[in-house]
Formats: structure tokens, sequence, C-alpha cells
């Protein structure tokens, strides 16, 4: 049986590539997915969030990050503890991190995977993804759906 | 000596906030407030369907997205003389009193206490002194010597495992902290009870709202169906949902919040009494509607200012007047057609960037000129204070109940004369009384909705003139409301029946706003003024009133930035 798993994408949508989170949600929200895998677009909404989160054993983070690496690049991240998310996180980041922190400070300990998009345009108000990271959302969501099948792939075994 | 203190960022607030302060002899004589970060957020909404724009300007904060869809449907409601139904105002004064308890609660316990409350203090307590202070205080049942225990090692297991995580930026030790290890052990446990409660309250939310974080709104009304008796509505068993949710909420609210506000300001009122006054008009454009909206008697919270501290006068205000709220920008990074001196109301308001602050990374702004993202708003020139503070002098100088005599109570108790209202404290006790009459508000709101309901009126939307085919050309709207903290207000021009100008002029930029075109400070540089700074590497004194304001930045100036290194790449373009 699948572990009870929220994918939560967050980021503004009104700031370009910083909303590639909130993108990614919207494609899953089109294709079938496995039975007890819920999605969420959490925007920018910090502590209010914990609310939602109530109840998953698993949550799979959909994020942007301002890092060097090119835009677009995707990475996957399994932080355990608020000092693991990146230095480098995005706008909404003072909500988050606080977030985070408060989950754990209250007790809660869901298992956590992070998948970041590397964004160069950030803080243009746009609603769109410029087209380095508009390329990378199918890398997204294949991630995604391999960390929601139900056998790991051989290397993400222990 | 005079010495320049740089915070920046301001920590544990939404979005990016830089104060530049100067120092003789221990104390700020001149201060400078900058957002960082640029908005533009007007422009995105240009061109769109103006029933559409809610959704857009839900997405600019995470903290208030609903009041900024609401300000928005006002608008547009406020253009075409649109007339919401009765029940539907009802719901959304539940939508905005839900949000309002919520956010000034994480306000007090989660970005502002440890303002006042050293954490590692309270690992020194001895718990059963703490148990016998805190049944005193409150009827709380959470009070026992066993709880505190659990707590205190629940904490001192967090510190020791090096996870400091929200607790790491404090700066514990400092001598201008003055509560008792008890003290600050009743105020850490309740910091933890705050985040269990707060995930509750806010699922009213999802019952009006729709299941979503971000609620829905609809120009016209609220898009819910009530019901009474249909399984698919939102029927009786709902609506008891509901009110249990701020029944809840009320007790956490007069048994927690208010008696650890009131112990609080029993410590620190001596100093912070007096600190942190600030500029001294205030500004409300009130809110909860119990009657039509154009009924502005109706209002809960009273609409009005009060200038120059004089608690014997309101003056009427009037938005969409161009002769009294105007925009300046001679010290913020924008340009107008007219130029610098110029003061634009925001029906014609302009938003062309203009940065002309220092390359990144600088050491100091250049104060004498332009060096913020904010813009500055004026009424009939003279700065305003906006927030739970204003709210409540304005309803005092109003003689306005129940919030006269609850403020009267209040300073008694602390024994404290009505002055000292204006204060860095008085701020935070304005919010802690706020917060404690929305409660009741929220109830009776609540009532009042279900007398509606069982005498038949479930009306939700007025959708007469959802159609554009039965729009004007042309049309104006100021869409008003009053967000957790402060006077917020959306200005739509529609033309063809799109958005032709957007402005929005948010509370934090009332507060945290630069100079004005004749070097006039806004309210939070004018407040620091006269505080006292023990320590330049740990300005304390400085996170106090200015979190007394309960800054959002998030909309005031469009954030980004990479937290913990002060690269300023963001201001270069």
């Amino acid at each position: 049986m699948m572990k009870k798993t929220l994918v939560l994408g967050v980021g503004n949508l009104l700031l370009g590539d910083e909303g590639v989170g909130i993108h990614a949600v919207r494609e899953l929200e089109k294709e079938t997915l496995p039975p007890g895998v819920d999605l969420l677009d959490g925007g920018v909404c910090g502590l209010h969030l914990i609310n939602w989160l109530e109840g998953y054993e698993r949550i799979i983070m959909i994020d942007a990050t301002l890092d060097d690496r090119p835009p677009g690049s995707v990475r996957r991240l399994r932080p355990r503890c608020v000092d693991d998310f990146p230095r480098l996180m995005s706008a909404h980041e003072i909500g988050l991190r606080d977030m985070i922190a408060a989950l754990l400070l209250m007790g809660r300990s869901p298992e956590m995977d992070l998948i970041v998009v590397s964004v160069g345009n950030v803080g243009k108000p746009d609603d769109r993804l410029t087209p380095p990271v508009s390329a990378a959302l199918p890398e997204v969501l294949c991630r995604v759906r391999s960390l929601l099948s139900p056998l790991p792939a051989a290397h993400e075994r222990p | 000596m005079k010495e320049r203190i740089v915070v920046d960022p301001v920590t544990r607030i939404e979005g990016h906030l830089r104060i530049e302060a100067e120092t003789e002899n221990g104390r700020i004589s001149n201060a400078f407030s900058s957002g960082t970060m640029v908005r533009g957020i007007e422009t995105i909404v240009k061109g769109r369907d103006p029933r559409d724009v809610w959704a857009f300007v839900g997405r600019v904060c995470g903290v208030c997205t609903s009041t900024h869809s609401l300000c928005s449907v006002r608008a547009v409601e406020n253009a075409l003389g649109i007339i919401v139904p009765p029940s539907a105002e009802l719901v959304r004064n539940l939508m905005i009193a839900t949000l309002y308890m919520h956010d000034h609660v994480v306000h007090f316990y989660h970005l502002h206490a440890f303002d006042w409350v050293d954490v590692v203090s309270a690992l020194k307590a001895d718990t059963s002194a703490a148990a016998r202070m805190a049944q005193d205080m409150s009827a709380w049942p959470k009070s026992s010597q066993g709880y505190f225990a659990a707590i205190q090692a629940r904490i001192s297991r967090f510190v020791a495992s090096g996870q400091l995580g929200i607790f790491a930026n404090g700066y514990w030790g400092h001598p201008a902290y003055k509560l008792s290890p008890e003290q600050n052990l009743i105020a850490v446990a309740h910091y933890l009870e705050a985040l269990e409660w707060q995930k509750e309250v806010v699922k009213v939310h999802t019952v009006f709202g729709g299941k979503n974080p971000h609620p829905n709104f609809v120009v016209g009304g609220m898009p819910c169906s009530i019901n009474l008796h249909e399984p698919n509505a939102i029927n009786t068993e709902r609506l008891a949902f509901v009110r249990q949710r701020l029944e809840e909420a009320r007790t956490f609210i007069d048994q927690v919040y208010l008696p650890d506000l009131m112990m609080i300001a029993g410590v620190y009122r001596d100093e912070w009494g007096r600190l942190g006054g600030g500029v001294s008009n205030y500004l409300s454009y009130g809110d909860f509607p119990m009657a039509e909206y154009g009924e502005t008697d109706s209002y809960l919270m009273p609409r009005g200012i009060v200038l120059e501290r004089n608690l014997s006068l309101v003056h009427p205000v009037d938005a969409r007047s161009p002769s009294e709220i105007r925009e300046y920008i001679r010290h913020s990074w924008y340009s107008y057609d007219g130029g610098d001196r110029e003061g634009l109301h925001p029906l014609s308001g302009q938003t062309n960037l203009n940065y002309t602050g220092p390359e990144p990374p600088y050491t100091h702004l250049n104060v004498e000129d332009k060096y913020s993202w904010i813009k500055t708003p004026r009424w009939k020139d003279m700065p305003m204070e906006v927030g739970p503070l204003a709210r409540l002098v304005v309803a005092y100088a109003a003689r306005k109940e129940p919030q006269k005599s609850f403020i009267d109570d209040t300073l008694k108790k602390l024994d404290l004369p009505a002055e000292a209202l204006f204060s860095t404290l008085g701020r935070t006790a304005a919010r802690g009384i706020e917060t404690a009459l929305v409660a009741n508000w929220a109830l009776e709101v609540f009532d009042k909705l279900m007398e509606n309901l069982r005498y038949g009126d479930s009306r939700m939307v007025n959708h007469t003139l959802w159609s554009p085919n039965l729009w004007p050309d042309r049309a104006e709207g100021v869409g008003l409301s009053e967000a957790p903290r402060g006077a917020l207000a959306h200005f739509m021009v529609i033309e063809d029946r799109q958005v032709e100008n957007y402005q929005m002029v948010v509370p934090t930029t009332w507060n945290a706003s630069p100079r004005d075109a004749v070097g006039v400070l806004s309210a939070f540089e004018s407040a620091l003024i006269g505080t006292p700074v023990h320590d330049a590497n740990q300005p304390l004194e400085i996170l106090r009133t200015i979190h007394s304001y309960d800054p959002c930045l998030a909309c005031a100036v469009h954030l980004w930035d990479e937290s913990g290194s002060y690269v300023h790449r963001a201001d270069t373009f």
C-alpha cells in the first residue's frame, strides 16, 4: 500500500520561473495518479500550509531555487531537517522554512523529498515560465512519477 | 559619537526590509526604511478581465491572500455599482475575521514574541512555579507542573540537537530581555500551543472558500452555496463545524493570548509604553459591514482619521478624492511623467521603475536621494500609521463600543494612561485587544448569518451586472478593506471591459515608506527615533518596534533574495 503522499508545489505564480512548482502541480492534475496521492498548489503560503500537510506520511515538494546552476537544472534533495534546505531558496523562503521548522518542532516527521528547479528569471512579474525552465517541466514530472511508482528504481533502493 | 547600523534583512517578517539607523550615545537619532525588492504586480493584471483579478492578486502574498482578493472584488463592485447580498457580506466578514484571528495570533507568538521572550532562559525555569503562575493568570486547563516539565524537556532536546530552526536567529541572553525564566517558559509553551491552534482555525476558510489554501471569491458575492438541508451544500452540519472552530478560537484568544499579552506588557510597560510612537496620525478605512457595504455606519470597525493624536475628533476619509490620498516617489525608485516632486492619486498612478541606487553589493544606501522600492503615500500630504492601533485609535476617538471600554479596561489593568497607546507596546497590545474583539464579532456575525438563513435569505451572489455587455465603456473603482496589518486599497480603472490601470496601496506602504517630497518621515522611520540600542550587532530594540507594526513586504514590494548572504543581485534590473 502506497504511503499517504502529498505532492506540494510551492512558489509565486506571478513571478515567472518562481512559480515552477505551481506549474508542475497543474500539469500533474491532468494525469491519473496512484491511489493515496494528493496534489496541492501551496502558492507562497507559509505557516498556513501546516493544516494542509496534516495526515500525510510523505511529502514531495516542488520548488524553484536561485542557485548558480543553469536555469532548468533539476535536482532531487532529501532534507532531513530545516538546515538541509538549500541556502538560496526563493522568494517565499521565510514562510516555507518556518513552516518546515514548525512541523518538526510539533513532532511531525513526514518523509520529505524536495525537487528543485534552478531558475534565472525571478522578480520580473510574469505568469509564464521562461523557455529553459518550461523545457525542464517534463523532467520534473518524470521525477515525481518515479518517486510515486510503487517499486523504487534500482538506484533508489537503500 | 555617531554610528550607522544596518539591519538587512529584518528577520521574522514576510519579505525583505532594510533599516539603516544612525545612533548617538546609544540611541537612534535618524532612521531610513527601505524595501529593497521591486514591486510591479500591477502590470500583470493590466488588460485582464476585471472579474479575474482577485485570483491574481490573491497570489501576491501567502499571508493575506483572502484580503487582497476581497479588496479586488470590492473594487469591481464599486466601479460597476454592484450590491452584494446581505448573507454574502456576512460570509465575507467570517472569512476576514478568521484571517484576523489566525494572523494576529501567529504574529504575536511566531513573529513577535521572541522580541520579548528569551527561549534559552525558559530552560532554567522552575516548572512548579511556572504552573502556579499560569494557573493564576488564566483558566486555560493546560497549566500543570507536568505539562511545563514536558515542554521544557522538549525544548531542551530541540536545542541540544543543534537543530535550532525557528530559534536560530534569536539574541538569547540579551540584557533587554526582562521576563523571568518561568514567564519565558509559559510563553514558549504557548508558542507551541499556538502552532497547533492556528491550523484548526483556518479550517473555516475551507468551508466557505473552497478546498484550497487560496480561498475563492467572486464579484457580486461569495462563490459558495448554503442550504441548511442539502447534503452537498454548506448545510447545518458544516455550519455547526464553523461555529465550533470559532468558539475554540475565542477560548484560546481569551485564555492564552490575552493573558500572555498582559504578562509581557506588565513587565515591559515602563520602557516600551513610551518608546516607538512614530507618526501621530492614524488612518482606518473601516470594515466588517453588518448591513449593505455602502452603509459605513454599520461597520464594526469604524472608518476615519485621527490627527495629532487628538482623541476627540475623527476626520472623514474619501479614498476616491484626488486631493486626499497621493503617492510620492521623491525617495523611491520610480519616475513620474510630471517629475519627482509630484504626488499622484492611485487612480491616475504610474509604475515606471527607475533604479538609481548603488551598484550592489553596497554598504549604505544613498538616503539623500532615492532609497526604496516602496512609494510614499500621504493623506492630505500627512503621514499616517495604519494597522490595529490605528483602527482602535479611530474607534476610541469615535467613542465606539465595545472598543472604547475594552481599551479603557486594559489601560486600567496595566495602570497606564491613554498616551501609552502611542508606543511600541501600545501597538502590540492593540493587536491583542482587536483579536479578542474580532473573536466575539465572528460569533455575532455567524449568528446573524444563521438568522438570515432561517428566514430563507441564502442569496450568495448578485449576478445582475455579471455580463460585460452591461458595463459602461469606462469605470473607476476603489476597493477598500482593513487587512490585519492595516488599511488596504485597490484602485481599478476599467476601460473597454478590461483593466486599464491597477494600483494597490497596501498597509506596509503607509508604514514602511521612505520620506516624502518635503522630507517628512513615515511611520517606521519616525518610530525608531529615540530607541535605545544596547548592542549594534544585536539590534533587538529595532526589531521590537518594527515587528510591532507586523510588516509584510511581500506585497509592499516584490521580495526575492538570497537569504543569509546579503548580496543584492535583485537590485540591478
